[in-house]
């Protein structure tokens, strides 16, 4: 029935205040907010081009399906529980579905492709940034073919000193492999991190790689990676960027290392002499910072339901790795169909334990409840984030995907272990039931970001 | 409703301000109360505000809604200030709480209005520049159209869609993702 609109008030309200209230919206009601009338759709255009959208928003879940196709993503929002599919064409690029996602921090995605080339995809603008070429990485050599086509690299492990080897004998224990592409992108980049939007040009990417899981780095416009310095510590587990130029990381040992990016050579040091815990190697580290300031360290173990606790320490330690990289670089394995979970998995689930890295103290007090605090694990820059600022997560839970590098790189079919784990009395629920992801690439958490590439930026970096 | 304010017995001796709504209404209110508006405290320190505070721009409708929330808040202030100038003992963090659940409360039941109310009050409190009352209303504002599409939010706020076909096109074209 037509209306008279006109006869209605038609209240106006002028821009600075619908700048106010789109600065406070997700991403998806914004941009349908901005298509209310030309007034809304001009202030949405001025919020994004002064940047002041909502910063820190819900994380979303990032997953490919087979249904969507080879070029889109899957976005689940935790904030209105809905699934969103994201059209991402890439026409010249190989499509998301064929990539190993590495990293998600600041709306941007790591991603590794066949050949393998790593990228930076901001999913919602479809920009993309390449990163510097594998082949400079110092520790690779590319093995060309008769038509000059790379068909493999060797690896030789670097910087490669023993831990608690003191029997006097030379240190510099040096490993030598041969590694497909294919291989390299499903096993080779364990996880990417970001220190700040990418879409400035002025960020710093640290990259856990190699069998060795060392940490590399390049700045926007570099051209090649550089080997972080490190002396005996490697093994790698988890990074985070305290500021713009300080990282914190853990080792597969629980060690804890500062890097400070701020000079022209990367400084570091150990900034806690003790380890968490030593009696039994966790299945997963992360390392986070909380609201209000605070380091923590995040431990994962896999409960296996069928095992006492005796032989579940037995498993966790005889699946731990002994020497680097050699679970990781089995035989290639065809996946052509992902969708697939041919293979019944061990009924098992995880368990977390978050601990306060007191650096003044020296010392890892357990903390029991994160209180308003929600923690987002998995391959995305780990995140802790107040459920009074985001009133649709649980308080005291931790949402996690599966990063297990067997996963993606030998155990592709299998099923994923993700959910969200209640800190207070130990369950896991489902993030969204039915489950709609594909396997591999596995799903991890994003926070949307719809801020462009400033195009007006000299050509310092290759733009893909 | 015009003596709004005059049953303030503790700031009997405080200074009164008188307001005049666009509808030539006036509103007796203390200064405590009236301050809590930058444009009013700033005219105030300009010793502008004898014979009446003339606001052409909000009804006496909306006024007397702005005058009751500042009321409240003014008083929530002075609440704040006496205590963390005296103790900061468990009773007084206790007394603090439920004071602030009340204002809470109290902010819940101020936002049940239509919509157009809304819009008023924002339109109100960005010229009287109160940031409290502005921020609360702004994300009423925010949480309504969460989870909206463009055709529900206009008809919430009776907004006439005068996007051009292609202006809607290239939105589209752009973002189809968000609307599905």
């Amino acid at each position: 029935m037509p209306r008279s609109r006109s006869a209605m008030r038609a209240p106006h309200l002028p821009e600075d205040i619908l700048l106010q209230v789109f600065a406070g919206l997700e991403v998806p009601d914004l941009i349908r907010s901005g298509s209310v009338c030309t007034s809304w759709r001009a202030a949405y255009g001025t919020l994004l081009r002064l940047g002041r959208h909502k910063q820190q928003q819900t994380p979303c879940l990032l997953y490919t399906s087979k249904s969507s196709g080879e070029r889109a993503a899957g976005l689940y929002s935790l904030a209105d529980k809905h699934a969103y599919e994201l059209p991402l064409p890439l026409p010249d690029d190989p499509p998301i579905r064929s990539r190993h996602l590495i990293g998600a921090a600041h709306g941007w995605l790591v991603t590794a492709d066949e050949r393998p080339e790593l990228r930076l995809l901001n999913p919602v603008t479809g920009d993309q940034i390449a990163l510097p070429p594998v082949t400079t990485m110092e520790q690779l050599t590319p093995i060309r073919g008769d038509d000059g086509a790379v068909r493999e690299y060797r690896y030789r492990s670097r910087n490669l000193d023993w831990v608690d080897d003191d029997d006097g004998e030379d240190d510099d224990r040096t490993w030598t492999w041969i590694i497909g592409p294919r291989k390299m992108r499903n096993s080779f980049f364990r996880k990417a991190f970001l220190s700040s939007d990418p879409a400035t040009g002025n960020f710093i990417v640290v990259l856990i790689q190699g069998p060795a899981s060392q940490l590399s780095y390049a700045r926007g416009g570099d051209d090649r990676w550089t080997l972080v310095p490190s002396s005996h510590y490697w093994n790698f587990e988890d990074c985070i960027f305290k500021d713009e130029e300080l990282v914190y990381a853990v080792t597969k040992s629980g060690r804890v290392l500062a890097f400070d990016f701020s000079g022209a050579s990367v400084k570091y040091s150990v900034v806690m002499e003790k380890v968490a815990r030593d009696y039994i190697t966790p299945w997963k580290m992360y390392v986070v910072e909380a609201p209000c300031g605070d380091l923590l360290l995040v431990l994962k173990d896999k409960h296996f339901h069928d095992l006492d606790f005796r032989s579940r320490k037995f498993r966790v330690e005889a699946e731990d790795v002994s020497e680097p990289g050699l679970y990781a670089l089995e035989d290639d394995e065809d996946f052509s169909d992902p969708e697939l979970d041919p293979l019944p998995a061990r009924s098992f689930s995880y368990v977390f334990q978050v601990y306060r890295v007191d650096l003044a103290a020296q010392e890892f007090v357990e903390v029991k409840s994160l209180g308003k605090d929600v923690l987002f694990l998995g391959h995305n820059q780990s995140l802790c984030l107040s459920s009074q600022e985001h009133p649709q997560l649980k308080a005291n839970h931790v949402y996690f995907t599966d990063d297990c590098e067997h996963m993606a790189s030998r155990h592709k079919r299998r099923s994923r272990k993700m959910g969200v784990y209640d800190l207070g009395d130990d369950s896991t629920k489902v993030i969204v039931s039915p489950r709609v992801w594909s396997n591999w690439p596995a799903p991890l958490w994003i926070t949307l970001n719809q801020r462009r590439m400033n195009s007006a930026l000299p050509n310092a970096f290759a733009w893909v | 409703m015009a003596s709004a304010g005059s049953g303030d017995e503790k700031a009997a001796a405080a200074a009164m301000i008188t307001l005049i709504s666009s509808d030539n209404e006036k509103f007796e209110v203390t200064e405590a109360t009236a301050t809590l508006s930058q444009t009013i405290r700033h005219m105030i320190e300009d010793g502008c505000t004898d014979g009446g505070v003339p606001l052409p721009n909000v009804t006496s409708k909306i006024l007397a809604r702005v005058i009751e929330y500042c009321k409240k808040h003014a008083t929530a202030a002075a609440g704040e200030e006496g205590s963390s100038s005296s103790f900061s003992d468990a009773a007084f963090l206790e007394v603090d709480r439920a004071f602030l659940e009340e204002l809470e409360e109290f902010d819940d039941a101020f936002l049940e209005v239509d919509r157009a109310t809304l819009f008023d009050l924002i339109l109100a409190a960005n010229y009287l520049d109160i940031k409290g009352l502005l921020n609360l209303t702004c994300q009423k504002v925010a949480d309504s159209v969460k989870g909206k599409t463009p055709e529900q939010i206009r008809e919430m706020y009776n907004i006439v869609n005068d996007l051009t076909p292609e202006e809607e096109a290239e939105i589209r074209r752009e973002t189809q993702w968000a609307f599905e």
